[in-house]
């Protein structure tokens, strides 16, 4: 067909150092389509979104098979520069994004590696700037932008050579639900405008109502629906199109929790006590107890001082004004294991927390790591990372435990995991998490803490009763984004 | 304020050259030549906190020098002093490559100077990788602290061990982003790159490598 952009034809790909890769897919895009790319982490769809933006075979090595076409030439004989004159990529995360650190600078940093007359590169920073609302945001460190502000410029990057393909890699996975939402409305002005887009993502909520395809990656092979209503008929576990149909409450979801249930009658042990306490203008006189036996989830838009907070209780940072008291050092999982990694291997890890044999060797059991208990913790994937770290928390001997975002990134299925493992830590420490995964709170939070402009703004415990406060917390998040988006 | 732009192919020259002179002049002409150099290029580029930091270190360094020899110190603590005073002013400058230049600034005048591209992108993702590094660290710190692993000079086989080992990880996952980042904005593409931020060679540029190459002539006839 004639609006085809993209086809594969029974594509595949074998890494040359494993035996892990993607086989005979097949699928056709057509223009102006949003297409979802989703599947369990390891089911291959980085691997098949690298195959369509070039990374691979251009940087990673191994044999590639069958044919992606756009019109009548193969993209996999083509060169990667070829290639992203019509294909524009996004990454996950914002330090991947940037070759440079100044707006302008990566703005016409492809214009230039294509040769682009300065006049020309005026002409097209102009139009970028109307089309993304960029004033304000032209010759600025990146560094220093937002979340939402470095996503409009990402975005403006990959589109900067008039591609009419846009690739997204898991786009929401560092976003609150309302930049998630914006972003869901952004790819639906692309849309209008008749570019095609390509989200690989775990979460789609963002996604509802607008998509117009959706592949689902299993074990290397690609199932293709040919709208949403299919996809949602097709028996994979798609709640996250709409978020606030989830029932229930924790691990198995069946939980009904009434208000008060959650109290208990004997006397709390308050582990940590944050009283009036401000830093710079980030945090505002905030206050809060947290106590043993409770997951207390830390909630707000992105930038509003959650890992400011969790920071200033560890002592990082100091507070300009207030106190804060915690019994003894906090123990804080960052959202990037790859900094917490210090041993020679995953055992030596969790000895270097506790020096008991028998204990570590036991957790690593129970984490499924066993086999892996020699490996150098960075030979790890991210989601064995990611358990390590929980093994890490599992055996330390603080009183306060705090997550950074434990979940981002994660498959349903390995979000359930992680939320059954910080489930468990609480009979021995108060839990703090840092969260934007609504599905996430839901399973392990007793308690959330709502965080607005720097300063609580609700604290409640989670129940029944209080889950309008909940939901009315997400939506404002989003409410937030769309009047300074306007 | 800023008197005067200066190509960065100029610093880069000026950086190359500097060390090498010590091995042909005397040092203690040397010394003060470059330290008043990197002054008046930096007063010049309006670099003021640089300045500050050039003349406090420098004079710190200095200080502490002239006082052990005066109570006749010389071993090899005072031997480190003299090579930070003698190199203190080539890093200052150098210090302006990373954080005055856009990596497309950077890109656009090393390949002025016709230099192939596999070095031009080489050199640029190098010099660009210092912010990183120095960032990383900050991180890298933070969580030993937190994980109750001390970063001490009483160990410091140990804590350099705890400290480089998640830095080359860093560093490896690093190289690959970013050159992900740089081939999907079409680095590789063949023929002459443009550039949006003009880096012609000036007469300024011209100037300012005069006063330097005539202040080390200088140092052959004193």
């Amino acid at each position: 067909m004639s609006d085809t952009v993209l086809e594969a034809r029974e594509l595949g790909f074998c890494y040359s150092e494993s035996e892990e890769g993607i086989k005979n897919n097949s699928f056709k895009i057509r223009k102006g389509e949003v297409v979802l790319l989703t599947g369990d982490s390891g089911s291959g769809k980085t691997t098949l979104l690298k195959c369509l933006n070039g990374l691979i075979p251009s940087v990673t090595e191994g044999e590639i098979t069958g044919q992606l076409l756009v019109g009548d030439k193969d993209l996999c004989e083509m060169k990667m520069f070829e290639k992203n004159r019509f294909m524009g990529s996004v990454f996950q995360n914002p330090r991947t994004q940037f070759f440079t650190e100044n707006t302008t600078s990566e703005l016409v940093f492809p214009m230039e590696n294509y040769g682009m007359t300065k006049a020309d590169m005026d002409k097209r920073i102009g139009e970028l700037r109307e089309e993304f609302g960029l004033d304000g945001l032209l010759d600025r460190n990146i560094h220093t932008l937002s979340s939402g502000e470095r996503q409009k410029v990402a975005l403006a990057c990959a589109l900067a050579l008039g591609q009419k393909l846009l690739l997204f890699d898991e786009p929401s996975a560092n976003l609150d639900y309302g930049s998630a939402m914006r972003l869901g409305r952004i790819i639906k002005g692309l849309k209008e405008k008749g570019i095609t887009v390509i989200v690989a993502d775990h979460r789609f909520y963002y996604l509802s109502g607008i998509t117009d395809k959706v592949l689902l990656m299993n074990d290397g092979s690609v199932t293709c629906y040919e709208s949403e209503e299919e996809f949602k008929n097709s028996g994979y576990d798609t709640r996250s199109f709409d978020l606030f149909s989830i029932k229930g409450f924790g691990i198995s979801g069946k939980e009904e929790r009434k208000s008060g249930e959650n109290k208990r009658t004997t006397p709390r042990e308050c582990v940590g006590k944050i009283t009036d306490v401000s830093y710079k203008n980030i945090v505002s006189d905030v206050s809060f107890e947290l106590y043993k036996g409770e997951v207390a989830a830390l909630i707000g838009s992105n930038g509003v001082g959650k890992t400011t907070l969790a920071r200033l209780m560890c002592g990082s940072i100091r507070p300009t004004k207030g106190k804060i008291k915690t019994s003894g050092m906090p123990f804080y999982i960052m959202q990037d294991p790859d900094y917490q990694l210090f041993g020679t291997s995953a055992e030596n890890e969790l000895m270097m927390v506790k020096k008991d044999a028998d204990e570590v060797r036991t957790v690593l059991e129970s984490l499924g790591l066993k086999d892996k208990r020699k490996a150098h913790p960075f030979d790890l994937s991210g989601g064995q990372k990611q358990r390590l770290q929980i093994g890490m928390a599992v055996l330390c001997d603080r009183d306060l435990i705090i997550f950074d975002e434990p979940t981002s990134g994660l498959d349903s299925k390995s979000m359930e995991k992680v939320a059954t493992r910080i489930n468990g830590l609480r009979n021995k420490s108060s839990v703090l998490v840092i969260s934007h995964d609504y599905e996430f709170i839901r399973r392990v939070a007793d308690r959330v803490i709502y965080l607005e402009e720097g300063r609580v703004k609700d604290d409640y415990e989670l129940s029944e009763d209080t889950l309008d406060r909940l939901n009315g917390a997400f939506r404002e998040m989003e409410m937030k984004q769309t009047c300074e988006t306007a | 304020m800023k008197f005067l732009e200066v190509n960065p192919i100029v610093l880069v020259l000026i950086n190359i050259v500097s060390p090498t002179m010590y091995i042909f002049t005397k040092a203690s002409y040397l010394q003060f030549f470059l330290l008043g150099f990197a002054a008046c290029l930096l007063i010049l580029m309006g670099s003021f906190k640089r300045l500050f930091v050039l003349l406090g270190i420098y004079g710190v360094v200095y200080a502490i020098f002239e006082t052990s020899t005066g109570l006749g110190v010389f071993n090899s603590w005072t031997s480190y002093l003299v090579v930070i005073i003698e190199f203190v002013p080539c890093l200052v400058l150098a210090s302006l490559l990373i954080s005055k230049y856009s990596s497309s600034q950077l890109l656009s005048a090393l390949e002025g100077v016709h230099l192939p591209r596999t070095v031009v992108i080489a050199a640029t993702i190098t010099i660009k990788y210092i912010p990183a590094f120095r960032r990383e660290f900050g991180y890298i710190k933070e969580s030993m602290r937190l994980r109750g692993i001390p970063f001490t000079i009483r160990r410091p086989l140990r804590s350099f061990k705890f400290f480089i080992v998640p830095q080359l990880f860093r560093c490896a996952s690093l190289t690959e982003e970013v050159t992900a980042a740089g081939l999907v904005k079409g680095i590789n593409a063949p023929g002459r790159r443009s550039s949006y931020y003009s880096q012609r060679f000036r007469v300024s540029d011209a100037l300012v490598l005069a006063v330097f190459a005539g202040g080390l002539a200088a140092g052959f006839v004193i």
